[in-house]
């Protein structure tokens, strides 16, 4: 039941990313948070959620680019980590939402090939406004399909793969959490790099740092 | 049509992108100028499935313009070079303002949020609320200036200076990452708790990404989760 509901917003999330509304409720902080709460582990799922949104900050549903999926990584790397406690968990199923993320990425491009091959179909039969109502509710099902296939898979390899390796991982919870802020860092320097690079904006960056040490200490 | 245009995107595809749903989105109006017509209103519904692309949000200028100009009847030529000369200038300011600005800025600020110690469902809440106060704002306003202006929608677009806002929020979201970044640093449970190496380690992985910019994403997402494997493996050797 619980793999069932998770996948049902995996499906939801990843309509999200694209095809519905994109009110960002499929970014990794919000579907972290959604998928731990529907498991029971809400604080988890927001704890997965930042740090994978640390990771794809950078990472953005552009035009025809192909981008890792954020909710997918964010759903399935809850989903992975809840069952197990040990020290390793939290790393290893943000590890696996990585992957996942991109192999969530491949199906969108994929979709979106299927779309376009329906849409060249409804152009060749040609077009009535009940052809293109349908078209639409066909492509947002088969989105939603995708989604929800794609995470329950991810969420059954993900358990397997965890399964083997959890039990012998040799660091401490927080020491494997912290190592995942290192990778975390690249993605902080490339929106740096985006905003125009350290030497442009070096005065507010080392102001707003020295904010975040100071409250982080002393809040 | 603000609430279809929130489907623009349903059957985006590599070959007419935005198209078919710049259709279905703008359909009632299609249906209800060409109500006597059905050919018209197939050969209107074909044209406007045809290539287009902007930003999903932004694209409600185009849509409300070209509703307005459908309305007055303007001929199919003159629609078609419109939406051309429009969807560059939509995508471009839609990527910067949105993508590039404000949907960054927004979580950076419930990611420091989270690190300040807020509960999760607080700062998810936030981001979510927040954001979507731009988002929706941004998609109804460009529909009612598409509508108010029409073809002469480029004209009020300049004037709303879109790129100057970008600007000037940018400024924040730097403020914002730094101070991301010395949260995560400075906090109690924050990397520079571990040691000297692991800091380092991380304003190695931030210069890298600095330099290298988006380049360097893969890699190092790569690298980390080669990292997690090995020492998972080694973990289960040993």
């Amino acid at each position: 039941m619980e793999l069932f509901r998770l996948s049902m917003l995996g499906g939801l999330l990843g309509l999200d990313g694209t095809a519905v509304g994109q009110f960002m409720i499929s970014r990794p902080l919000v579907a972290g948070w959604l998928a731990g709460w529907l498991a029971g582990v809400p604080e988890l799922g927001a704890t997965i959620g930042a740090i994978l949104e640390l990771y794809l900050l950078v990472s953005f549903p552009t035009g025809g680019a192909r981008f890792p999926e954020g909710s997918t990584a964010a759903v399935v790397a809850v989903a992975v980590a809840t069952p197990f406690g040990g020290p390793g968990a939290v790393a290893l199923a943000v590890a696996m939402g990585l992957v996942w993320g991109q192999v969530g990425g491949w199906s969108v491009t994929v979709q979106r090939r299927v779309n376009g091959r329906l849409v060249q179909r409804l152009l060749e039969m040609g077009s009535s406004s009940g052809g293109l109502i349908r078209l639409h509710l066909v492509t947002i099902l088969i989105d939603f399909l995708r989604g929800a296939v794609i995470t329950s898979v991810g969420i059954g390899v993900g358990r397997f793969a965890l399964g083997l390796v959890e039990a012998g991982w040799p660091l401490s919870k927080e020491f494997s959490v912290g190592a995942l802020y290192m990778g975390a860092a690249v993605s902080l320097g490339i929106l740096l790099h985006d905003l125009g690079g350290f030497r442009r904006r070096r005065v507010l960056f080392a102001a707003g740092l020295a904010l975040g040490i100071v409250g982080a200490r002393f809040l | 049509m603000l609430f279809r245009s929130l489907l623009i995107q349903g059957a985006w595809n590599y070959g007419t992108m935005l198209g078919p749903g710049f259709a279905f989105t703008l359909l009632p109006v299609l249906r209800r100028v060409h109500a006597e017509d059905p050919a018209a209103l197939a050969s209107s519904i074909e044209r406007h499935a045809e290539h287009f692309n902007a930003h999903p949000y932004l694209a409600s200028v185009a849509l409300g313009a070209v509703a307005r100009m459908e309305s007055d009847g303007a001929d199919n030529e003159t629609v078609r070079r419109f939406k051309t000369a429009l969807r560059g200038p939509l995508g471009g300011l839609g990527d910067t303002l949105v993508w590039a600005t404000w949907l960054p800025l927004v979580a950076v600020g419930a990611l420091v949020l989270y690190w300040f110690g807020v509960p999760g469902w607080v700062a998810t809440l936030t981001f979510v609320v927040v954001y979507n106060v731009g988002h929706l704002g941004l998609r109804a306003w460009g529909l009612r200036l598409g509508l108010e202006a029409g073809r002469d929608v480029g004209t009020r677009l300049t004037e709303a200076d879109l790129g100057g806002w970008a600007r000037r929020l940018q400024h924040l979201l730097v403020l914002g990452l730094g101070v991301l970044s010395g949260t995560i640093l400075g906090a109690p449970d924050g990397l520079g708790s571990f040691g000297p190496v692991v800091a380092g380690l991380a304003v190695v992985g931030f210069v890298a990404g600095l330099v290298g910019g988006h380049r360097a994403w893969r890699p190092a997402a790569a690298v980390m989760v080669v990292v997690i494997a090995l020492i998972g493996a080694w973990g289960i050797l040993s």
